[in-house]
Formats: C-alpha cells, structure tokens, sequence
C-alpha cells in the first residue's frame, strides 16, 4: 500500500460490463479535494454508472474504486456502510422516500446513523433545509413538491452528514432554466462554503461550464479529455468539439442506427 | 427429401430425450439458485440485524415495527376471523351429516377442532396472509426499487436489509401466530353454532368434547408452523420486492409471483412438515 492515494476519489482501470454491453472500459479517473468534477457524455455512456462504482453499489467487472485511502472494492459490507457515509449522493429523480414527509427523509440518516437527540436532529435539519431554502416545506409530502424543491431536498439530505464527496446524477435535468441556475448556484455555494468535494454527472452544457472547475468527457467507456473548463473548450478532440457543438455530424454518431436512420 | 425429413425426424426424436432432460436440468438448476438466494436473504437480514445489536443500537425503531404489525396483523383480524368462521360453518356441516348417519355427530367438535389447530388454522391464515400482506410487501419494496429509494437508502450508508425488510418479517413472524389462533377459536365458534343448531349439542357438552380432543402436541405443532409461515411469507414477499426489475410492469410481475411463491411455498413446507412429523412422531 506504499501507492497510496491523494486523491479523494479515485478509478483505476475500471471494466464494467452489463450482458454485453461494455459501459467501462479501463476507465481511468481521479478526483482531487475541493475539485467540482462535472463528467459529460452521451446518455447512457455510463457517467452514473461512476458514481455507483465509487458508492460501492455496482461492482466494476475488473479495475479498482478508491475512496480516500479505502478500496471500495475490497471492504466489507459493514466497513463499506461506513465510509457511505462520508459520501452524499443526490439523485437524478431525488430519490426521496414517498411515505416520508421532508422533515422525516432529510433526518433519515441522522436517525438511523448517529446518536443524536431528536432535538439535535431537528436543529440540523432545520440548518440543512435553510441552506436548500426549503425550510418551510418541512412538512409536506415529496409528493406535494415539484421538480427542482424535489432536487433541493434530496440535497439537503446529502448533506445532512456533512459528507467530504457529493455525487450528483443529473442536478438539473428536467427542470426550468431558472430553477436550473438556482440548483447549480446552490451546489457551487455548498461546496465552496463546506469545502466539499463534488462529482457532477450531466449532459447539460451551460450547467456544466457554469459549475465545474473541471471537465472530464466520457466516450466508449474511457474519459477522451480531462481538463479546466477554458481548456476543455478549445480541446481539438473532435468528439468533445461535436459534443460541444451539438453537431449531427461527427464521430459521435458514426455508425449508429441514428445516423443512417439520418441518411 | 422425403428421406431426409425422416432423418431429420428421428434425429430429433433421439435427441428429444437429451432436450427434456436439459430442460428439466435446467429448471432444476434455476429452481435451487431460487432456494438457495432466499435463504441467503433470511441470513443476511438476520445478520445485519445482530450487527446492529452488536453495536449496542436497536436493529430498527419500533414504530416501525409496530406500524408494519398493525398493518399485517391487527388489519387482518376480519378477514381471517370470517373465512375461518365460514369454514368452520361448513365442516361442521357436512361433517355433522355424514356423521349423524352412524350416530356419531358427537365427533363433530373434535373434528373440527384437531383439524383446524394442528392444520387448517395456521394453513388458511399462511395462505390469506400470502396474498394480503405479502402482495402489499412487495409491490410497496417493489415501486421503492424501481423510483431509487431503497438504492438512495443503501448509498446513504443503511442497511436496507435490515431497515426496510427485518421489521416487516419480524411483524409477521409474531403476528402470524396470534391471527392462526383467532382463526383456530372463530372456526371452533362456528362449528359450536352448527353443533348447537343441527346436531343438538349444547355449548357446555361441546366445550367439554373440544377440550376431551385437543392435545398439547397439536397446538404446539400448529403455533411452530404459523412461526415458520409468517417467516416464509414475509420473506418471499421482501425477497421479490427488493429484485424487482423493469419499472411497473416490473412490480406486477413481483407482485404475482410473489403471492403464487408464498402460497405454494406455504402448502409445500406444510406437507413436508406434516410427512417428517408422523414419520418421526407418530401419535
């Protein structure tokens, strides 16, 4: 273990393969403290399925997962359990439970986890659901919410255990470009003020480019660029150039049932 | 060609054989890895759930319990009382009929309450609670796992085992009993109500008859079965839910499989607990 790394998350040559479809191909990928990772790449080309490797959910076919110094691949389940919570996943559909009012999902870890007092859950909570601007919610259903206060609870459920590492799966697909900017101003506040690490899954350019401080393009399974925002724009990669540009022309859809559908 | 075809025929017809026996393999196969996974999932539920202790915090809250107890069991109280009284009704009945032939309707009682406590109670209940409690288990886990939930509960660091399945098993595994018994005493009701009115057999007559038949060992067998059941149903119920696959359609699909499972499962372990039991404790 003399290699041990720095990293907070860390891919090492990652396969992932459901049936026969290779999702991850020795994919590589590190993700250094206080970074805001956004990772693009077209839907289905495995960006979440990243983030479930590093939760430890999935279980890459060959390759190894770090968190911190932990190999995620290797722990137990109960040690496993554990450095769970030091990660904080927000999901693309929120993923909040139905039979739980807000207070009662965001205090869910908080219940099950740690000794707190039902007092000292409530403060914490409440703090959580400030931050989120969801304080007055506390006591609706998540049925009764929308979209994006939907996503903003899920967020302060993610942060309830003041985790090091937020995963976000598609912060802001399907909402509003208001509410969009709201959710992405709120992840760039959070993690700049708790000093938090954060790897964003999305496909959406602008929110990309506004949170990230860097950029990693996913393509076939391997990440093709990994760099700046500024870099990353000028990169001469003509997959990152198509996905860029949104263009039907390229290397992209080369070959796809899409594109001779096209033709 | 003709020829041929006939090659062709006799080809399959030898290897037909080889295909059946495959076929059976293979469903054999499939049929123990079920097994097999569902024992697992009892374990690891049991596991998770000491863990927990070990770590001086309870497995789950009791509310939880409590709430899941009330659902499964205290809702089922009616539904079981009456089938059972209904049943009851109708076995002293035409029981009561044929018996009265050769003058021995006095039978009727014992019939009905040896049946009912050492079998038919805990069957019935196993069977209702089958697809009352164990289709809403798993259609309810079932829509959890499809919109994320128990996924986001395991990423938050929880064990999902023992959040979501250990209070619903343990509900079912104590309430069982109890719901076997009132199934056991509404058809013993019913049959003195049938004694009473066909037979002439007075309530205090009838009383003294049940009690004459009623052995220590049936009872005892018929509450250790319910124990077994109500475990069996709840797990198959949680098991199906919790590997629900392919949105809605994907939790009808669980949601009758996982009824079909526990009533099968339920007759089956019955019989074969009935075999061992007269086999190694023959009255």
């Amino acid at each position: 273990m003399s290699d041990k790394p720095p990293h907070i998350a860390e891919l090492r040559d990652a396969v992932m393969q459901f049936d026969d479809k290779k999702v991850l191909d020795d994919c590589s990928l590190s993700v250094e403290p206080e970074d805001r990772l956004v990772i693009m790449g077209q839907s289905g080309s495995g960006k979440s399925t990243i983030l479930r490797l590093i939760l430890g959910i999935l279980k890459p076919n060959s390759g190894s997962v770090f968190f911190k110094q932990f190999e995620i691949t290797r722990l137990k389940r109960r040690k496993l359990q554990q450095v769970r919570r030091q990660i904080g996943m927000v999901y693309q559909y929120s993923a909040l439970l139905s039979s739980r009012d807000v207070r009662d999902n965001v205090a869910l870890p908080l219940e099950e986890l740690t000794d707190k007092s039902r007092a000292e859950i409530d403060k914490v909570v409440d703090e959580k659901l400030d931050l989120v601007g969801m304080k007055d919610a506390k006591n609706q259903m998540p049925s009764e919410l929308s979209g994006g206060m939907k996503k903003r609870v899920s967020l302060a459920r993610a942060l309830v255990m003041d985790p090091e590492l937020i995963l976000f799966d598609e912060p802001t697909a399907g909402l509003d470009p208001v509410i969009a900017s709201v959710i992405d101003e709120l992840i760039i506040s959070l993690t700049e003020k708790s000093k938090v690490t954060s790897i964003i899954v999305t496909h959406e350019m602008e929110s990309a480019f506004r949170i990230g401080t860097r950029m990693a393009m996913l393509y076939q399974g391997k990440i093709i660029e990994d760099a700046e925002p500024e870099t990353f724009k000028q990169s001469q990669n003509p997959v990152v150039r198509q996905f860029l540009s949104g263009s039907t022309e390229g290397p992209i859809l080369e070959g796809s049932q899409d594109a001779i559908a096209k033709k | 060609m003709a020829e041929q075809q006939q090659d062709s025929t006799e080809e399959a017809l030898i290897k037909a054989p080889a295909i059946a026996l495959q076929e059976i393999g293979g469903f054999g196969r499939n049929f123990l890895l079920e097994v097999g996974s569902m024992f697992w999932f009892i374990v690891h539920t049991f596991e998770e759930m000491i863990e927990r202790v070990r770590d001086g915090r309870v497995p789950f809250r009791a509310v939880s319990f409590f709430r899941h107890a009330a659902r499964a069991g205290v809702e089922s109280v009616p539904l079981v009382a009456l089938v059972s009284f209904f049943l009851g009704l109708t076995m002293a009945l035409l029981t009561g009929y044929q018996l009265q032939r050769f003058g021995t309707e006095r039978l009727v009682p014992g019939l009905v309450s040896i049946s009912f406590t050492r079998e038919l109670g805990p069957l019935l209940t196993g069977i209702m609670l089958a697809a009352r409690i164990g289709a809403s288990f798993t259609a309810e886990l079932g829509t959890m796992q499809v919109s994320e939930e128990v996924e986001a509960i395991e990423a938050m660091g929880i064990g999902p085992l023992r959040f979501l399945v250990a209070p619903r098993m343990l509900a079912l595994f104590f309430l069982m009993p109890c719901l076997s018994t009132i199934s056991n005493i509404s058809a013993i009701f019913a049959s003195s109500l049938i004694s009473k009115a066909y037979f002439s057999i007075a309530f205090p007559y009838f009383l003294d008859l049940v009690r004459d038949s009623l052995l220590i060992r049936d009872l005892i067998t018929g509450v250790f079965k319910s124990f077994m059941f109500g475990l069996l149903i709840a797990a198959i119920a949680c098991y199906r839910g919790l590997n629900v696959k392919g949105g809605a359609a994907g939790v009808g699909t669980a949601t009758t499989s996982s009824v079909v499972t526990a009533i099968t499962v339920v007759i089956g372990v019955d019989t074969l607990y009935n075999i061992v039991y007269v086999n190694f404790f023959p009255t």
